[in-house]
């Protein structure tokens, strides 16, 4: 691999949305380039940043967040959404945690009734019934984004059920735990080049190919050409996996 | 009826403890409030017992056992509930079993720990004559849930209450909103020391928006976390100045440490002891279990400093580095008392506090999680997940006199004392 790539990665609200330890998603996004002589900036995207900043990034991360944090950011997130929506439509690859998740949807509609208008970017909505949050480990088929048996796993917990519409697909099939919705049996959401999902864990330290999935993409996208990633060692993070899909007997 | 009910309670803990069924702390209480929810105000109202309340995410063990020592070395008669009983069962148990057998209790203080839920809930039940609150930083989001809820809970409940002192931490902005606005006599602790001061924020950190207006806050300099010196630029509502900030005795290491110390010992004042009397006290401590508590195994000295959240494991981590550690076990759990998200290991400043000299090993149920973090911040760690056996294999590689510093989370800590005690708790 060439030692003359570089991405900027885009850390949308790092001190409001990053409340489940979501930052190691850009950990191990910047890391993993690293490992690879891929040059990795880490661009915070916040209040004070300009619709510019946001337009120079390769890749985008957003957390989760505590309803107070996520009220305030969705106050500036609605003058950057031209941009963000432009980005997304570009195929610039994103993932999207959480909170993250639920603001590209139509509408958020909260366990006491308020129907919160969201960016309107993906055909989905999120609504929290009250009551039971859906928490705990979980365990995923996403095969079909990868085009390989592959088992994503992760830890959700979340009051909002989210309903996806006809033109987006789910991440994957629950095989194990809630998923968005404790109804349909499907987790997440990939549009273009954007995932998201539920799953902390943080999820690309627990599958490391989605991490490698995301990168390859934002080089593809910015280098306009086919890229295949450098293997890396990843026997610690196999193992890691392992405790969770045996806990759940899950095959993998 | 409370009659029946101490009776029973001090039956059923003396075959609990003689056939060994586990928690016997809990369940005479937990069967007591069913019988009579009123059993923690009736025992209560009847003595001349006053009541301390400690809440807090962090430190509350610790603040508990300090000002137990100050009021005991002072000649006075104190109960406490013990750590893993910090709901309302297990005040409840720790009442019965301390009290006659006509339901009355004959000490002069009783000091509770409660947990982040039990808190408003004892509230609805007696009036404390003093409550400490500590700090609130994230902790099994799974349990507790989010910290922006439990912190209006705990002001509602407050607003309720007519005659509890308040012993206030005023550099955590969500803690200093309790006195806000209110009636209550309140009293303040913090630090004022410029040495201990920080310009940059840990990534672990919460409550930067405004508890009273939710605008962001500015802050001239942290402590640690978002605890420091912090202002409302919106609504102009800032950290308290008259404030108790310093003694001239602290038992214990770490910035940490020192708010646990202060808080015991503004509490100890307003209680009406004296600075010698309370330096007296503090002279005598031992920590509670697991909070930077020395234990010797196969001739070699070991430190156990609990670590249970990002926050806790950021300050053992520089309070290990602080005594001189060389070798560091981390071990991570994730059973019921834990919480069973280990997604916060990534919340903790690794990259900043660890040192490539340090040797260290990962152990637990999730071994390989900490492994993986250790990995991406750049850190070589051994491997293994049996703890007695990660024990093992390090005090093998000390060095002569060198201290062995183990990091547990909750669970772990239990076991870890369990291989080096012979026994689960105290």
């Amino acid at each position: 691999m060439k030692s003359d790539l570089s991405l900027t990665i885009g850390w949308l609200y790092p001190q409001l949305m990053s409340t489940y330890g979501d930052r190691g998603n850009v950990i191990v996004l910047q890391k993993r380039c690293e490992w690879r002589k891929i040059k990795a900036e880490i661009k915070v995207i916040d209040a004070n940043s300009t619709n510019e900043n946001l337009a120079s990034c390769d890749l985008l991360m957003m957390g989760g967040a505590q309803d107070t944090q996520q009220e305030v950011v969705s106050s500036d997130l609605i003058k950057k959404k031209k941009i963000l929506s432009e980005l997304i439509e570009k195929g610039i690859p994103g993932l999207y945690i959480c909170g993250g998740f639920q603001y590209l949807g139509q509408y958020y509609k909260t366990a006491g009734g308020n129907k919160l208008q969201q960016l309107g970017i993906l055909d989905m909505f999120t609504e929290n019934p009250g009551g039971k949050r859906l928490i705990g480990n979980i365990a995923i088929d996403a095969s079909s984004l990868f085009g390989q048996k592959t088992i994503l796993i992760g830890f959700e917990n979340h009051g909002g059920r989210t309903i996806l519409g006809k033109n987006i697909q789910p991440l994957g099939k629950v095989l194990k735990g809630f998923g968005s919705n404790d109804k349909t049996k499907e987790e997440g959401a990939i549009y273009k080049n954007s995932i998201g999902t539920y799953l902390h864990g943080p999820i690309l330290s627990k599958n490391p190919e989605l991490a490698d999935y995301l990168i390859t993409k934002a080089l593809e996208i910015k280098y306009v050409k086919q890229i295949k990633l450098e293997e890396l060692d990843d026997s610690l993070e196999k193992e890691a996996r392992l405790t969770i899909v045996k806990r759940l007997s899950v095959a993998i | 009826m409370t009659i029946a009910l101490t009776l029973f309670a001090k039956i059923f803990s003396f075959f609990s403890q003689l056939f060994n069924f586990g928690n016997g702390s809990t369940w005479p209480g937990h069967i007591a409030l069913k019988l009579n929810p009123n059993i923690i105000n009736g025992i209560l109202n009847k003595s001349r017992t006053q009541t301390v309340v400690i809440i807090g995410t962090n430190g509350k063990t610790t603040t508990t056992k300090l000002l137990e020592t100050i009021l005991r070395f002072n000649g006075k008669k104190v109960i406490i509930n013990s750590s893993g009983a910090n709901l309302l069962n297990g005040i409840a148990s720790s009442l019965l079993l301390n009290s006659s057998i006509s339901g009355k209790l004959n000490t002069d203080f009783a000091i509770f720990e409660l947990d982040e839920n039990a808190f408003p809930q004892i509230l609805e039940k007696i009036e404390p004559n003093y409550i400490v609150a500590l700090n609130l930083f994230r902790d099994q989001l799974d349990r507790y849930g989010e910290i922006n809820t439990i912190a209006k809970h705990w002001k509602s409940s407050i607003q309720k209450i007519k005659k509890s002192k308040l012993i206030l931490n005023a550099d955590d902005p969500q803690i200093a909103y309790l006195g806000k606005d209110t009636k209550l006599n309140t009293v303040y602790f913090g630090l004022n020391d410029k040495s201990l001061e920080k310009t940059v924020m840990q990534h672990a950190s919460d409550s930067i928006l405004c508890p009273n207006c939710e605008h962001a806050l500015t802050f001239k300099a942290y402590y640690f976390s978002h605890l420091g010196i912090w202002e409302c630029p919106n609504c102009k509502f800032k950290k308290e100045k008259n404030i108790f900030s310093t003694f001239s005795y602290y038992p214990l290491k770490g910035t940490y440490a020192r708010y646990d110390i202060l808080a015991a010992v503004l509490t100890a004042k307003k209680i009406g002891l004296n600075n010698t009397e309370i330096e007296r006290g503090l002279q005598v401590f031992k920590p509670a279990f697991g909070r930077q508590e020395e234990l010797e195994y196969n001739g070699k000295k070991i430190q156990l400093l609990l670590s249970k959240n990002p926050i806790s494991l950021n300050e053992s981590l520089s309070t290990a580095k602080e005594l001189g550690a060389k070798t560091i076990i981390l071990i991570l759990n994730d059973k019921i008392p834990d919480g069973l998200d280990v997604s916060w290991i990534w919340d903790v400043d690794f990259e900043q506090t660890l040192t490539k000299d340090i040797n260290i090993i990962v152990s637990g149920l999730r071994a390989y999680d900490m492994a993986v973090r250790l990995k991406y911040a750049g850190f070589f760690v051994h491997i293994s997940e049996n703890i007695e056996n990660a024990i093992k294999l390090s005090l093998v590689s000390l060095e002569e006199n060198e201290k062995l510093f183990i990091l547990p989370n909750y669970s772990a800590m239990l076991e870890t004392r369990k291989i080096l005690t012979g026994k689960k708790i105290l």
